[in-house]
């Protein structure tokens, strides 16, 4: 829709965003930015704020303060225009159930300023796009949770936005279904901006560029997967089982250098097996081979996990 | 406009693409045929010096069956789409918030408007069937259809306002019901206590059953008028800062 010659602006900017119920901070000063043809994924846990966020930008909710941006259009000044660059998947995915899926995208379509030689045309597109072409006259009540999904996700792509924001798009679909979306996503992400929240890291991991990780209405992070791995503080886990008081074995090793945390995982036949989480770029496995040697505990196993999304994700997240 | 059009149509379409719709006519329609039989044989029992019409809008069944109708109507309209999470699809996609209440509203209105058709076929009987001049003049025909139509503005801007409060049609029924019996019997005020208290024009001004009275003589009341529809307006506005404003409380 837009010209091409135009440099590549940000497609979304958000600026110390925050949004207040009453009491609860559900969003507190959230800032970050989406450039133009990025696939970012929106990460936290489930009530870390990723709803409200959306909510905020795709403008059903007003934010209690700060700003936000879609294609430079703000989403309080500029409401309309700015809805009209996206595209938009809630996360229950909210259908009218009496309606036939053709006639739900025309409707959709219509309301997004489709009309005439073009609509049809979109639709035809879209309906093949999500394989929904052998449904379409289906009523809407009948199909199935994957359809369903895909008949959302038909309706944010029938404008041709060039931002899709897609909320939890996998939530409660079988391993097959899931598959099938994330690979139509993936095929999305080479012609549109996607901003994807979701809960399910291996998702992010797959199919983004950029992560975003939200916690406690807080922004914790945003880069790259493989940067955030790398640059993470505790980027490191080390599995240790050695046979020794637990109590006593994990005070000593938690006052080793560059140990961030001992977390004492099970006893398992008079192994004491803990997980050493360290900072990152140091390998702490020397000394704790020697720190087991001077107290004399027996060393069974000292192995070095190489760090995950996962780990950087509960290292951030995590309530403790 | 062409949103406004479109989700008009989409929602007047929603009426008969369900049951719900023709459960509502059929109802309406046998009411209306009971009123009509009714004030027929209270014709044939007793010289009455009032019309036809007038009979028919003063039976005792039509304020029941009247009032009934607009929740039946208006519940759903914001409630349904609250419930079910397609009010965030409405209003993330790029039209205005009045062009929805409008929308709504019209199409809502419309519907109304089409409950009317068989009462008014019902007083063409006389005409189609017989060479005998119907009982009752063209003028306070018009006049009572006039007032359906006023009462029905303001009433269903009223539903749209209880449905757009909450995300059960039941509440959004229950409300609309009271709203209208309130207002029904705040018209009942000067009958029960008189008209010797310096408020009583006021209860006067606002009395549908007054206002039924000379309408469906064929007096046509400005003052009616002016006040179906400036209250109409204030209710539609209501509910466009209801659903602006939903958003404080989620």
């Amino acid at each position: 829709m837009r010209s091409g010659s135009r440099p590549p602006c940000k497609m979304i900017k958000v600026d110390n965003l925050t949004k207040r119920f009453g009491r609860h901070l559900a969003v507190a000063g959230a800032t970050f930015e989406v450039e133009q043809g990025e696939v970012v994924g929106f990460l936290g846990p489930n009530g870390a704020g990723k709803t409200t966020t959306i909510r905020m930008l795709t403008g059903f909710l007003p934010p209690t303060s700060g700003s936000a941006a879609i294609d430079s259009l703000d989403v309080g000044r500029h409401s309309v225009e700015a809805r009209r660059q996206i595209g938009y998947l809630p996360e229950s995915v909210p259908l009218y159930r009496d309606m036939r899926v053709r006639e739900y995208l025309q409707f959709r379509g219509q309301i997004k300023g489709l009309k005439g030689k073009t609509l049809k045309v979109r639709m035809d597109e879209v309906l093949e796009r999500c394989g929904l072409r052998e449904v379409r006259r289906k009523m809407i009540k009948t199909l199935s949770k994957g359809f369903r999904q895909r008949v959302g996700l038909a309706d944010a792509l029938i404008h041709d936005p060039p931002l899709l924001i897609l909320d939890e798009p996998t939530n409660g679909l079988d391993p097959n279904q899931i598959r099938s979306i994330r690979h139509l996503i993936k095929q999305l992400g080479k012609s549109h901006t996607i901003l994807l929240s979701t809960h399910i890291l291996t998702e992010a991991e797959m199919i983004c560029d950029k992560i975003v990780i939200i916690n406690g209405g807080k922004i914790l992070a945003s880069d790259t997967p493989s940067n955030l791995v790398s640059t993470m503080r505790a980027a490191g886990r080390i599995s240790i089982e050695v046979k020794a008081d637990p109590e006593k074995a994990r005070e000593r090793m938690t006052s080793l250098d560059h140990v961030r945390k001992v977390i004492y995982e099970r006893s398992r036949d008079d192994w004491e097996e803990f997980s050493v989480l360290v900072e990152s770029g140091t390998d702490t496995r020397e000394r704790l081979a020697r720190l087991a040697r001077d107290e004399d505990w027996p060393l069974r196993s000292l192995h070095r996990h190489d760090a995950t999304l996962e780990d950087v994700f509960v290292e951030l997240t995590r309530k403790d | 406009m062409t949103n406004l059009l479109i989700l008009l149509r989409k929602e007047l379409r929603g009426f008969f693409l369900n049951p719900f719709g023709w459960v509502v006519l059929t109802f309406v329609t046998v009411m209306q045929g009971w009123s009509m039989s009714g004030a027929m044989k209270a014709l044939q029992d007793a010289p009455i010096p009032e019309s036809l019409v007038y009979i028919v809008f003063h039976m005792p069944q039509f304020w029941f069956y009247f009032l009934v109708i607009f929740p039946l109507i208006t519940m759903r309209l914001f409630a349904e789409e609250e419930r079910v999470g397609t009010l965030e699809t409405l209003l993330t996609a790029p039209i205005q918030t009045w062009q929805l209440v409008l929308g709504k509203y019209l199409a809502t209105l419309c519907f109304y408007l089409i409950l009317w058709i068989p009462a008014f076929i019902q007083f063409q009987v006389f005409s189609i069937l017989t060479d005998v001049p119907p009982p009752f003049s063209t003028g306070s025909l018009l006049g009572a259809f006039s007032l359906i139509f006023l009462m029905g503005s303001l009433f269903i801007a009223i539903g749209s306002f209880a449905s757009s409060l909450t995300s059960s049609q039941i509440i959004a029924g229950v409300v609309t019901v009271g709203l209208l019996f309130i207002h029904y019997f705040l018209g009942y005020i000067t009958v029960i206590y008189g008209d010797r208290f310096p408020a009583a024009s006021l209860f006067h001004y606002i009395s549908s059953s007054e206002h039924l009275r000379y309408f469906s003589k064929g007096l046509i009341d400005s003052r009616a008028i002016v006040y179906y529809l400036t209250a109409a307006i204030f209710f539609l506005f209501l509910t466009h800062h209801v659903l602006n404003h939903r958003r404080w409380r989620s």
